[in-house]
């Protein structure tokens, strides 16, 4: 119980929020704009399990926004070219999975801080998109929206493998050995690499991952709608890295899980629309978010203090 | 010692770069600065510019930041003012912010103009004005008026809650509101970040939580096909109306389709083309403070109100004109 108090006080701070939004505005759960709401979270959440798996391993990625970015806009090039579906699927993870190779190859292999690297790439890469496309909307083809399926079917579909991929990657990462080593080289690299994990290539296959789960979002935002603005994606790396820090992963590596990271998105993403359904002020959206990370700082801080871990 | 040394070289054949940059065959050389030059908003206006730079034999330079970044502006401009440039227009992210680093340029002898939005007025000699803020507040507040038939309740989709231009916006859509239609509710005002994803999941919440919502009106660039993709999958077609200020091209699809009755805007390239007439004319002496019109080219002439060279009145594009524009 104690072990999990993080993860279940932000379970509890979410579960209130929507009990007060039930009572409040029941509105907000009428079903076929709840479902459209929770599918736009869909992406975010698939790049969130990958953030958490890089900051567990003491790393963060503040690239991942504009990964999303040329994804979105690569693959919407070449669906635009009549690229089957499944072949765009896979050259967007490629891609993502190979931008992420860049930045693990940077920290992993020249042990450069990953703050400054993805910084770099960061910076680079939107730069480098702005210079290609200008700015200018990609039209997909209508064969792409929600994968050629009914609406309700894609967005059921996109939730069901957003869910999927948190729920494999989560009981991967506490029940498989690769899963384990994520935690052991985040909370002590030395120790780990006397135990016989390699913490550089554990560091580097984070990023690959987090850079392929990062093309996979993108296709799964750009099938939400017939157009792709090449901005969109930024600010990303905010919002999964505050999603992951309220959800109890430890920003100095080693601690935290994909439950409280999903707990904390859900928690983030349903300021929002709660403001919109209770008539308050949009001023207060971004204090509230920035007031809901600086009590999980908070807690993680008195925690560290009191001797746990 | 030694490094000062080299430091003082190296400053010293910079400069004369830049003199010898400035002075090659004696082009005036004009600076243009976009919010973000990766908007397509601002390329258009590039369009315009090249035109009028191609028509009147001056060399232009066009950079900016990649995503509205008030700091990377006033970068920017040092550098301009180092590399010697003969005017300066820019599209101001943020009023104050930018002025000191352009008085600095004024100093150092460039000719400033601001256009799209402006600075402060003692930071440049004139703006270029693409449609006075009252022109599109109720532009924009007429044109929902006109669809809700005077009344009923209707939401705004902004940029940012403190984007200059949206800001002012907005106090002449709600003055207007206030003047002309009693009628009418403005019951919601959401940023979207300038992301379409972002207007599109506000326009979704905007929709739920407000059942007699009868438009949605957005005033940034992407959130009007943001709110349309929206209305389309909540089933609200022709129901849940939108408007907005926005790019032709973007919209199209939407406006076929019935979702979006209006696209409002000025003409985008008429203002990179006037920018540059309006900057060269001021380099050359031809434009000073005080001036009543200005001829601008194949445009013909404009009028200057003050210190506002004014682009005229906004343009609505709907389902019988949009084809005709494409940018």
């Amino acid at each position: 119980m104690k072990r999990y108090f993080r993860e279940l006080s932000v379970t509890a701070a979410l579960l209130l929020v929507l009990l007060g939004l039930a009572v409040l505005a029941p509105a907000f759960y009428q079903p076929q704009p709840l479902l459209s709401l929770v599918t736009r979270e869909a992406p975010t959440l698939i790049v969130a399990c990958g953030m958490a798996l890089v900051i567990i391993c003491r790393q963060i990625d503040i690239s991942v926004g504009s990964q999303f970015s040329v994804c979105s806009v690569c693959a919407g090039l070449l669906a635009a070219r009549g690229w089957p579906l499944p072949l765009v699927v896979a050259a967007s993870a490629g891609l993502g999975a190979l931008m992420g190779a860049i930045n693990g190859g940077l920290v992993a292999g020249l042990r450069l801080p990953s703050i400054v690297v993805t910084l770099a790439t960061m910076v680079t890469l939107r730069q480098g998109l702005n210079l290609v496309r200008q700015g200018e909307f990609v039209n997909l083809p209508d064969s792409v929206q929600w994968f050629g399926l009914s609406q309700s079917a894609g967005q059921a579909t996109l939730v069901v493998s957003a869910l999927v991929v948190l729920v494999v990657i989560g009981l991967a990462l506490r029940h498989l050995s690769a899963g384990r080593q994520v935690y052991a080289v985040g909370t002590n690299a030395e120790a780990a690499r006397l135990a016989g994990i390699p913490p550089q290539r554990v560091t580097f296959l984070v990023f690959v991952f987090l850079g392929a789960l990062t093309g996979l979002a993108a296709i799964m935002n750009i099938v939400q709608s017939p157009q792709v603005q090449p901005l969109s994606g930024a600010g990303l790396e905010l919002k999964v890295i505050a999603a992951v820090v309220v959800g109890g992963v430890a920003i100095a590596g080693g601690r935290g899980n994909l439950w409280g990271a999903f707990a904390g998105l859900l928690l983030l993403a349903c300021v929002s629309p709660a403001l919109t359904h209770l008539h308050i002020e949009a001023y207060w959206e971004k204090a509230i978010q920035g007031a809901i990370i600086l009590l999980a700082v908070v807690a993680d801080g008195v925690r560290q203090r009191r001797g746990g871990k | 010692m030694k490094t000062l040394l080299r430091l003082g070289v190296l400053v010293a054949l910079f400069s004369a770069a830049a003199t010898v940059l400035s002075a090659a065959d004696g082009k005036l050389m004009v600076a243009l600065m976009p919010k973000a030059k990766g908007n397509a908003y601002f390329l258009s206006v590039k369009a315009g510019a090249e035109k009028a730079a191609k028509e009147l034999g001056v060399e232009l330079l066009f950079d900016g930041p990649t995503d509205t970044n008030a700091a990377k502006q006033n970068e920017i401009v040092e550098n301009w003012i180092t590399l010697g440039v003969d005017v300066i227009a820019v599209a101001a992210e943020n009023k104050e912010g930018i002025s000191t680093a352009l008085r600095k340029a004024q100093k150092a002898g460039t000719k400033v103009i601001t256009y799209d939005a402006d600075a402060l007025p003692d930071a440049r000699s004139f703006f270029v004005n693409q449609a006075t803020p009252e022109g599109i507040g109720q532009g924009l507040m007429d044109e929902a008026a006109r669809l809700m038939n005077n009344e009923g309740e209707f939401a705004i989709i902004t940029a940012t809650l403190t984007a200059a231009n949206q800001r002012e916006w907005m106090k002449h859509i709600e003055a207007r509101l206030k003047s002309s239609y009693p009628k009418m509710t403005l019951v919601a005002v959401r940023p979207s970040d300038d992301l379409k994803d972002k207007a599109q999941s506000e326009a979704t919440a905007l929709m739920s939580a407000n059942p007699n919502l009868k438009l949605i009106m957005a005033i940034c660039t992407p959130g009007v096909p943001g709110a349309a993709e929206a209305v389309k999958q909540a089933g609200k077609t022709g129901k849940v109306k939108v408007i907005g200020l926005g790019l032709p091209n973007e919209n199209k699809r939407y406006v076929h389709e019935g979702v979006t009755d209006s696209v409002i805007l000025w003409n985008t390239m008429d203002l990179g083309y006037l920018t540059i007439y309006a900057g060269t004319a001021l380099a050359k002496d031809q434009l000073k403070p005080g001036a009543v019109s200005f001829k601008a080219g194949s445009m013909g002439t404009f009028e200057i109100k003050g210190d506002n060279i004014l682009l005229g009145k906004p343009f609505i594009f709907n389902k019988g004109n949009i084809d005709q524009f494409d940018f």
